[in-house]
């Protein structure tokens, strides 16, 4: 098998959530309603890669990770991993965003650490499965005097770090991290990523990054896909997404997020507000809020296109916004 | 040489654990010009929005005011009585709160609530104050104001609850506004409309605001001056762009290292600082960033580093970082 084999392979992925019909929707047989969470998203993760996805509250980057991770079943599409030469599938681990709420506090750091070994049998032994802990303790960067403790000792950032431990512990040749320094303040942050790059680097291993810091998934990520209202609207390299973005949201994302000069001091926001994820709107799904629609965007849903570099956008229009986006002031919004 | 809006001198904070005081807030001091946007800039911990509290007399015990001054227009208000704060609170200072989710009262409409501050700040009569709620809904962005008038919380957008929320800090004309975290609940996009929505509001009206946030990138585009705060103290209060490019204090630097930020040749830096913030009472003597300075010395250790003002800054560090001369 050659490392151009795709390691993880999304083929047009949906999730729908029902809703609980009514008796008289029940009794008239309608179909079922209910928000398409994921629509039709397709992505390939190549063997060591970090792919990001970016997006807004409500876009689908949760659900995915969850369809991923096999938490939950897509309601169409296949998601298919690359099996090994035995015929199994690559172990994956999640790191999660609260480090409050996803470690037990009634467990010592040790168990915590203890238990993917202990489930996928990793090592026999208590000494051995110790040592290991011991090991993963001082590769996140905390003490191996640590096992002892629970996780009400630590702060924030050092319970990130022993999520990240524990899902090292599972030996994973696959990482869903969602949102793993949302949580973190910046000094904090910065360690975390740090540690992680590091351990990327290290372990070789492939991951699915999900934040909404475009910042932050720029480090981070080799590749980037941009989600909105459910939908994958463009995915392309790190670089190429930030130099030269291909679909109007990426741009007005980019030019959202208020960067640290204090000599330009326009704010961007994007106009209008994100509409209900149950209800979204017909033909393309930003034409809403974006400032290039043109008619056909409210009636078409627009193409999938790729670009020569790889990546991909869904556009109707090859717009060239390698530039900051100069949009009327908006003082009001309009809602619908 | 202005007088100062909003003085505060000496602010302590203590709270009291197992019966031994812990201080929260050790002597800050800083002011804020009529017409100024004040930013406050910390990691959490770090005192940012007790200090917002104690100013309108809002902290919740075990916190308590133990020291300090804080006057407003040349008025004391920590010698104020309970009932009078109250006219305060609202009045002259307007508070914009994090969380739009719990900052409304769920059970009355927005019409009510605004009108319900209208009325007890300005006393106006019904059809002034209804005139007046409308005109706000108006003024923050909400399209028909009339059908607005009578929603309640829960079916507006988390961005037009905070606009509300905005509407009810400013509607009663007040000379100060404090604004904690007002967008940290918010997504980018709508971040930028509420940020935008604030600096037209304070060009509109020129009142005062202090902007309490952790993101850097928020104070870099709204505030005038800044105040940096590290565990209870003041680290360093700088004119914004003086701030950002030269920075005092090795803990302002450091903090806008940890931002991931792109770089303007498209590359990004991410310099971490080592070890985290000290908790409540584990403040170590001297510098309370001591442990984590790559330039404590001695002196850091062991004494205080006392605010030190030149010209137009001021910082605490016995070993401040020079200058680039330009």
């Amino acid at each position: 098998m050659t490392s151009q084999t795709p390691f993880l392979v999304l083929d047009h992925v949906s999730k729908v959530y029902r809703r609980n019909q009514s008796l008289i929707e029940r009794i008239r047989k309608m179909e079922e309603g209910g928000t398409k969470a994921v629509s039709d998203v397709s992505l390939v993760i190549s063997e060591g890669e970090t792919v990001g996805l970016v997006g807004e509250s409500g876009c689908g980057k949760s659900t995915l990770a969850r369809l991923v991770s096999g938490l939950m079943a897509p309601t169409q599409g296949d998601i298919v991993f690359r099996k090994d030469p035995a015929g199994k599938t690559p172990r994956l681990q999640m790191i999660f965003q609260d480090p409050y709420s996803s470690l037990n506090g009634r467990w010592t750091i040790e168990d915590i650490i203890a238990e993917p070994i202990k489930v996928h049998r990793l090592r026999r032994g208590r000494a051995a499965i110790r040592a290991r802990v011991e090991e993963l303790l001082v590769q996140v960067g905390l003490s191996p005097t640590d096992a002892e403790k629970y996780p009400q000792e630590f702060s924030g950032g050092q319970r990130q770090r022993i999520s990240i431990a524990r899902a090292l512990a599972g030996e994973p040749q696959f990482l869903i991290l969602d949102e793993p320094t949302s949580a973190l303040d910046v000094s904090v942050q910065a360690q975390i990523l740090n540690l992680l790059r590091d351990l990327q680097k290290n372990l070789g291993l492939t991951s699915l990054f999900i934040t909404h810091n475009l910042s932050v998934v720029r480090i981070m990520a080799d590749r980037i896909g941009v989600m909105y209202l459910g939908e994958l609207v463009e995915e392309a390299s790190a670089e190429q997404l930030f130099r030269k973005p291909k679909h109007p949201y990426t741009r007005l994302l980019i030019d959202a997020a208020p960067n640290m000069d204090t000599s330009d001091r326009s704010l961007h926001p994007i106009a209008g507000e994100l509409p209900n994820p149950a209800f979204p709107p017909a033909g393309c799904r930003f034409h809403t809020r974006c400032p290039f629609a043109q008619d056909v965007c409210r009636t078409a849903a627009p193409p999938r296109k790729a670009t020569p570099e790889g990546g991909m956008f869904r556009c109707h229009f090859d717009l060239d916004l390698s530039k900051e986006v100069k949009t009327p002031p908006l003082a009001k919004v309009k809602t619908a | 040489m202005t007088t100062p809006l909003l003085d505060v001198r000496d602010l302590t904070v203590t709270i009291n654990r197992d019966g031994r005081p812990i201080t929260a807030l050790d002597k800050v001091s800083f002011s804020v010009n009529p017409g100024e946007v004040l930013g406050v800039v910390g990691e959490s911990g770090a005192g940012k929005s007790i200090t917002g509290a104690a100013i309108i007399d809002l902290l919740v015990p075990p916190l308590k005011r133990t020291g300090g001054t804080i006057s407003l227009n040349g008025d004391r208000l920590d010698q104020l009585s309970p009932k009078e704060m109250r006219r305060v609170r609202g009045g002259k200072i307007g508070f914009i709160f994090q969380d739009p989710m719990t900052s409304l009262n769920p059970v009355i409409t927005i019409g009510r609530q605004l009108c319900d501050a209208i009325e007890t700040h300005l006393r106006l009569g019904g059809n002034e104050t209804k005139r007046r709620a409308l005109d706000w809904i108006a003024r923050v962005g909400l399209p028909n104001p009339d059908v607005q008038f009578k929603r309640y919380p829960h079916q507006l957008s988390g961005g037009m609850r905070q606009r509300i929320v905005i509407a009810l800090a400013l509607c009663a004309n007040p000379s100060l506004v404090i604004a904690d975290e007002p967008t940290t609940a918010l997504d980018v996009s709508v971040q930028a409309h509420i940020l935008q929505l604030m600096r037209d509001l304070h060009r509109e009206s020129e009142v005062s605001m202090m902007l309490i946030t952790h993101d850097l990138g928020v104070i870099a585009k709204m505030a005038d001056r800044v105040a940096v705060l590290y565990a209870g103290r003041v680290a360093e209060i700088s004119p914004v762009a003086e701030l950002f490019a030269n920075p005092s204090h090795p803990y302002t630097r450091g903090l806008i290292r940890a931002t991931p930020m792109p770089t303007a040749d498209g590359g990004v830096q991410l310099d971490q600082i080592p070890g985290a913030m000290p908790g409540l009472g584990a403040v170590p003597p001297g510098c309370a960033f001591n442990p984590r300075c790559s330039r404590a010395q001695s002196d850091c250790r062991s004494v205080v580093p006392p605010l030190v003002t030149q010209e137009s800054s001021a910082f605490s560090c016995f070993h401040p970082l020079e200058r680039d001369v330009a």
